[in-house]
């Protein structure tokens, strides 16, 4: 999966490392080699998660299940339903705790041992499968809470619209096409304008790495078209993982694909390589 | 059916009570005469014999007489013989019917003889007294000497005691006779071993009686050993005494579990299914317990031989009338207010207050007399802890109905199509399930509930226009604690915080056992936000 | 003026409204003559201060439950920590004064044989340390349920149920005789605050005084915290509290803050009703009487800052003039109001006036929209939604 760094290794022996005569020295050694290998290959990656298991009353949503996500890298999640994909989401996000496994931010961060603001402050963001904005508030508004800075609600008592603020949110405004809702309540939006006000508030966080489910459920072609342009644009700056059925729209964004199926990896690579590979035709098609 | 037993049991109860009491009534008309005989001037022979006389009628009637004999407290009248017990102050005499012991005034002393004693005759009347009922034929009888004999704590009488022990055939009544004895060595001038042995004795009874007979032993006596023996044999019945003190705690906790049971049972599985706070659920608590009175007023006025029926009758009926007002409810409130739990809350809240008005301006605002049938009413023991019948009648009627629920919704099309409703609403509408008929269905179950458990509570609780609201805040604790994923979390949640509330009690008082039970549930809910038995699932909306 | 503009003309003229009723009232009881048709008879005066006190208490409710989804059913245990630490003040102003004449004990401590005051209420015989204790005691009882409540993230009605068990708690607590707070019959017969005389015309036109004040001030402290970007969260945690989540912030913080922020505005309107009403018992703690804040939001408007008041104004003076007449009706009419406002003024008096007039303008709007930009908007707004 990963390849390893041979290049520090030692020379070897008949298998054994031979780094002192005192055979306690070599242990040592060994044992932190051992540790930085491990940490060496996930140091580069954005995110990393490796045998993760999650069962949810006797059924295994997630079945070690191991990815890795290398930085500015997009990337394409298709399976069928149930296969796990928001579950795993949820898990990265800190909604739900795994069972076992690694999961790992920027390569240092055990994500399983924080909640989902700090994860959400560490910079993953998130869009949900049926979106979800706050619909008693203005676009602008929405915009303007997602804004990343202090999280402190005392600062937030005493907040002050800065002009940098307001130049960003014209951005991401322009950005979503949202410019002239900018005054509109969210619960007057379109199931449309909602998908991309979310990815709008996302962009506000402005996050390291996006994770969008379901982004154009219920769009139509032209929309999705829009859609998948907007998500390349945002691959730009960012890292991204997008959840989608839509296999147009994956081929469209033109990247890595990973097929998850019952809950683990069946099948990585090109969308072509993907599609041609029988098993997943198997999952798709076979039943 | 639960009446028969009842009467069953009762029945029983009767003949053995009737056993007992028999033999007793057929000797007393000789035995009278005997203790009579004892009037006239006589020699110590002829006394002697009288004295055997009594004893052979084994009717222990006659021991205060022959006790009073022995330490010269028996007189007879000179005017006309007739015999008295009586105790000697001053010039007067404190006069006591020989038999029943009954106050029978005071008498210049001139008036009386004394019934002569002497040494042999008092080992006779000691004998006598030993025979007369440890000997008796009838088992029941032997039992009562037994205690007589454990009250007084005669030394005089072990002896007597040993060889009633040594003939005893029955286990139990053996047994009683040892601790009487017991009781006495503690009384006599015997070598201590003996008496620490007797102090083993009166621990395995384990009684407030031997606890106090050893409690008076232990600060009289000047024998290390003994004292030690007697002080260890307290502690064993102290911490019996406690336990059976817990057991019946844990009695009464199970008796306001079954209460919190019935009340929250039809509350969770609302809230289970629909979500929504039915905070009018204790006004249909109340409106069964009205129903009882209402039915309990008809069968007075016209029908009074059916009042032993009356709640048989009464439950079905409350049911009915609970969940008809269930029904009306949800129908032309709830339905419209779905999805908004905490409206819902409110708009229960104002009906709350609109039926309890209602109810207090057609019954008036005075609690109403709910009257208990014969079944209901009386206690019994168990071990040291007393249990009272409507208590245990609302146990096993709020575990039937629990059980009768299980079934309902495990095994009917209904309870099928609830528990999909509450794991899954758009799914099971999906499925074609008509979510608002089940929705409806549901909610008259849980009124109708309500309304049983209101013909429980009537029994033991006053029937006002404020009935509801007594535990309609216990219940809702019910459900937070046990949660809304199965009735199960109703019971345990039930059954905890009865028993809880009731253990705590001693220590902290009603009132703080409740708010410590409180402050309990708050922490708990720090780890299990959902209760017990959360509802599980991903549609559960965090 | 910026203060205007950021919290807008409404609570502007509200302010006003209550400003000069503090001074207008007091004026119209005491220098005006009787015969004057504004004459205020003194008994209204009391009375009157004790609807503004209300009004605050639902205020601080609506707070919370307006503007950030937590129906509290236990408001009234702060209303009433509030109104208890001032009867201990006006307790301890007695003095010898008592029917039993004990210059330290207040009588009903006499009255259990007491020998000496209760640690805690050593303090009480100064009224800038009652003041304080109006403040930090309902705020800190609030700040300490509140932790736990929120951070186990206890929602919806399991978090009103749990509202309403602290209140019957604490009401059970205070019916006690030897909890030190008079029990049943509370604290009573209050003689003088600050040194004037309770009883007197002026300084219940004062403590009315006082009352708007700290109605006006509430608005303006509500107010500004609404119209925040705080208050924007608050919002946002009502609509959709996982959502905040997953941009970062803590929902629980927001709620601490809004709900401890409430619990000691009802402890002050609790402190400055009691000496109004003379009285302050364990029955302001029953869970009835928190409820009834719920309704009197709930009829003016929640999530507005004129609803409450006019709510809170409203159906106490409904509740005035009904006991006077047929006492026994008036539980039907409160019943009824609950259901009839629930079911059909979900917004209230206020918000459904307000959702009227936007609605209004949206169409107005829209209709020119329609003239001016008749080419529609992009694809996006094409999908409508379901
Ligand atoms: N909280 C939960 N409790 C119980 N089961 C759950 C929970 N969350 C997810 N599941 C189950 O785990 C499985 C995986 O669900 P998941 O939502 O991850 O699938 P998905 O790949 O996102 O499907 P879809 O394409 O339909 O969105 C499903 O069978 C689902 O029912
Ligand atoms: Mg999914």
């Amino acid at each position: 999966m990963m390849t390893m760094d041979q290049g520090a290794a030692p020379q070897t022996e008949g298998g054994e490392f031979v780094v002192s005569p005192h055979p306690y020295a070599t242990q040592l050694r060994t044992e932190r080699l051992a540790r930085e290998a491990a940490l060496g290959s996930r140091r580069e990656t954005l995110l990393y998660l490796n045998g993760v298991n999650k069962t949810f009353d006797g059924f295994k949503a997630i079945n070690n299940l191991s990815l890795v996500l290398e930085r500015g890298e997009m990337r394409a999640i298709i399976g069928p339903n149930g296969a796990g994909k928001t579950t795993m989401m949820d898990i990265i996000t800190g909604k739900t705790r795994p069972d076992a496994g690694e999961v790992y931010f920027r390569g240092e961060v055990d994500l399983t041992k924080h909640d989902e603001p700090a994860i959400a402050s560490m910079g993953i963001g998130r869009k949900f499968q049926k979106p979800t904005v706050f619909e008693s508030h203005t676009v602008e508004d929405n915009l303007a809470l997602s804004l990343s800075g202090s999280r402190s609600v005392l600062t937030a008592l005493l907040h002050k619209k800065s002009a940098a603020d307001a130049g960003k949110i014209d951005e991401i405004l322009a950005t979503t096409r949202l410019t002239d809702k900018r005054k509109r309540l969210a619960s007057g939006l379109s199931h449309g304008q909602k998908q991309w006000l979310e990815i709008g508030m996302l962009l506000a966080q402005d996050p390291e790495l996006l994770l969008v489910d379901e982004p154009v459920a219920g769009m139509t072609d032209a929309e999705t078209e829009e859609t998948a342009r907007l998500l390349r644009d945002i691959a730009q700056k960012h890292s991204v993982i997008v959840v989608e059925h839509d296999m147009h729209f994956v081929r469209e964004l033109g990247v890595k694909v990973t097929c998850l199926h019952e809950g683990s990896v069946l099948s990585e690579g090109s969308i072509d390589h993907v599609s041609r590979d029988p098993r997943v035709i198997e999952v798709y098609l076979g039943r | 059916m639960r009446c028969m037993l009842k009467r069953l049991s009762l029945l029983w109860l009767l003949i053995l009570a009737g056993l007992a009491a028999a033999p007793v009534w057929a000797a007393e008309g000789d035995a009278a005469a005997i203790v009579q005989s004892f009037g006239g001037k006589q020699g110590y022979d002829e006394t002697e014999t009288h004295i055997k006389e009594a004893a052979a009628t084994g009717d222990p009637a006659v021991a205060p007489a022959l006790r009073a004999l022995r330490d010269g407290n028996l007189y007879w009248r000179k005017s006309d013989e007739a015999v008295f017990i009586a105790t000697e102050s001053g010039d007067t005499l404190k006069l006591a019917d020989p038999m029943t012991g009954a106050d029978a005034g005071t008498a210049p002393k001139d008036d009386f003889t004394k019934v002569r004693v002497k040494n042999s005759i008092r080992v006779a009347v000691t004998a006598a007294l030993g025979s007369l009922t440890l000997r008796a034929e009838n088992a029941v009888q032997r039992l009562r000497a037994a205690d007589t004999l454990f009250s007084e704590a005669d030394p005089e009488m072990i002896e007597p005691l040993d060889g009633a022990i040594a003939a005893e055939t029955d286990a139990t009544v053996k047994a009683r006779m040892e601790e009487a004895r017991a009781a006495a060595v503690l009384e006599s001038d015997r070598p201590a071993e003996e008496k620490a042995a007797a102090a083993k004795v009166l621990e395995q009874r384990g009684d407030r009686e031997a606890l106090n007979k050893l409690a008076t032993f232990a600060s009289s006596t000047k024998d290390e050993a003994a004292r030690g023996a007697a002080e260890r044999a307290i502690a064993a019945i102290e911490s019996n005494i406690a336990f059976w003190g817990q057991a019946q705690n844990v009695w009464y906790g199970l008796s306001l579990g079954s209460v919190l049971l019935l009340a929250a049972i039809g509350l969770a599985i609302t809230f289970g299914v629909m979500g929504v706070i039915n905070m009018a659920h204790g006004e249909m608590v109340m409106l069964g317990a009205y129903t009882t009175f209402v039915v309990q007023e008809q069968i007075r006025q016209s029908a009074p031989f059916l009042f032993e029926w009356s709640l048989a009758i009464a439950i079905p009926l409350a049911f009915l009338v609970s969940a008809a007002v269930g029904l009306v409810l949800e129908r032309s409130l709830i339905r419209f207010l779905y999805g908004r739990p905490l409206e819902t809350l409110l708009a229960t809240f104002g009906v709350s207050l609109v039926l309890q008005q209602a109810v207090r301006s057609i019954f008036g605002p005075t609690n109403r007399q709910v009257g208990n049938p014969d079944w209901m009413s009386g206690a019994f023991d168990v071990g040291m802890m007393s249990v009272t019948w409507n208590r245990l009648w609302i146990i096993v009627f709020a575990l039937l109905v629990f059980a009768a629920l299980l079934l309902v919704l495990n095994k009917t099309p209904l309870g099928l199509q609830m528990r999909a409703v509450t794991q899954n609403r758009k799914m099971a509408s999906a499925m074609g399930i008509r979510t608002p008929w089940i929705d409806a269905m549901t909610f008259a179950l849980g009124s109708g509930i309500a309304g049983m458990a209101g013909v429980a509570l009537s029994q033991i609780d006053n029937v006002s226009p404020n009935l509801g609201q007594g535990y309609i805040i216990d219940s809702f604790m019910v459900v937070v604690f046990g949660g809304v994923g199965n009735l199960w979390g109703t019971l345990v949640g039930a059954m905890t915080l009865g028993i809880l509330n009731k253990l705590l009690e001693p220590f902290a008082g009603a009132v703080l056992g409740k708010i410590v039970v409180l402050v309990l549930i708050i922490l708990f809910i720090q780890k299990r936000p959902r209760g017990l038995f959360a509802q599980k699932g991903r549609f559960v909306d965090a | 003026m910026i203060l205007a503009r950021f919290l807008g003309p409404r609570v502007i003229v509200l302010v006003a409204v209550l400003l000069a009723a503090a001074v207008l009232v007091p004026a119209a009881t005491l220098a005006l003559p009787a015969s004057s048709p504004f004459h205020i008879p003194a008994y209204l005066v009391p009375l009157i201060g004790k609807y503004v006190c209300y009004a605050l208490l639902a205020l601080a409710l609506d707070l919370v439950w307006g503007y950030v989804g937590i129906l509290s059913l236990g408001h009234g245990a702060f209303f009433a920590l509030g109104g208890y630490a001032m009867g201990m003040y006006l307790m301890r102003q007695i003095g010898s004064r008592g029917v039993y004449g004990n210059p330290i004990l207040p009588d009903f401590m006499v009255f259990l044989n007491w020998k000496e005051l209760p640690w805690y209420w050593t303090g009480f015989g100064e009224f800038w340390f009652a003041a304080i204790m109006v403040v930090l005691v309902p705020g800190l009882l609030a700040f300490v349920f509140g932790f736990f409540a929120f951070r186990s993230r206890v929602t919806g009605v399991y978090l009103s149920i749990i509202t309403q068990a602290m209140t019957y708690a604490l009401l059970l607590a205070f019916f006690r005789n030897d909890m030190g707070f008079g029990g049943n019959n509370g604290l009573t017969d209050f003689k003088d605050i600050l040194g004037f005389p309770i009883q007197a015309e002026t300084t219940r036109a004062g403590l009315f005084a006082a009352s708007c004040v700290a109605l006006a001030l509430g608005v303006l402290v509500v107010g500004a915290i609404t119209r925040s970007k705080l208050g924007k969260l608050m919002v946002a945690v009502r609509d959709a509290e996982s959502r905040t989540r997953f941009i970062g912030w803590r929902p629980e913080y927001v709620k601490l803050f809004a709900f401890t922020v409430s619990a000691v505005m009802a402890g002050i309107a609790g402190a400055l009703y009691v000496p109004q009403v003379g009285i302050i018992n364990p029955g302001e703690f029953a869970p009835v009487n928190s409820i009834e804040i719920v309704i009197w939001a709930a009829v003016g408007g929640r999530g507005t800052l004129l609803g409450p008041v006019i709510g809170a104004l409203l159906v106490n003076y409904g509740k005035s003039v009904f006991t006077g007449l047929a006492p026994e009706y008036w539980l039907f009419v409160l019943g009824g109001l609950f259901v009839l406002v629930t079911l059909f003024l979900p917004r209230g008096i206020v918000g459904t006036i307000d959702h009227g007039w936007s609605a209004l303008r949206e169409r107005r709007r829209a209709a020119r929209a329609e003239k001016g930009e008749s080419m529609g908007e992009g694809g996006v707004s094409s999908q409508a939604a379901e």
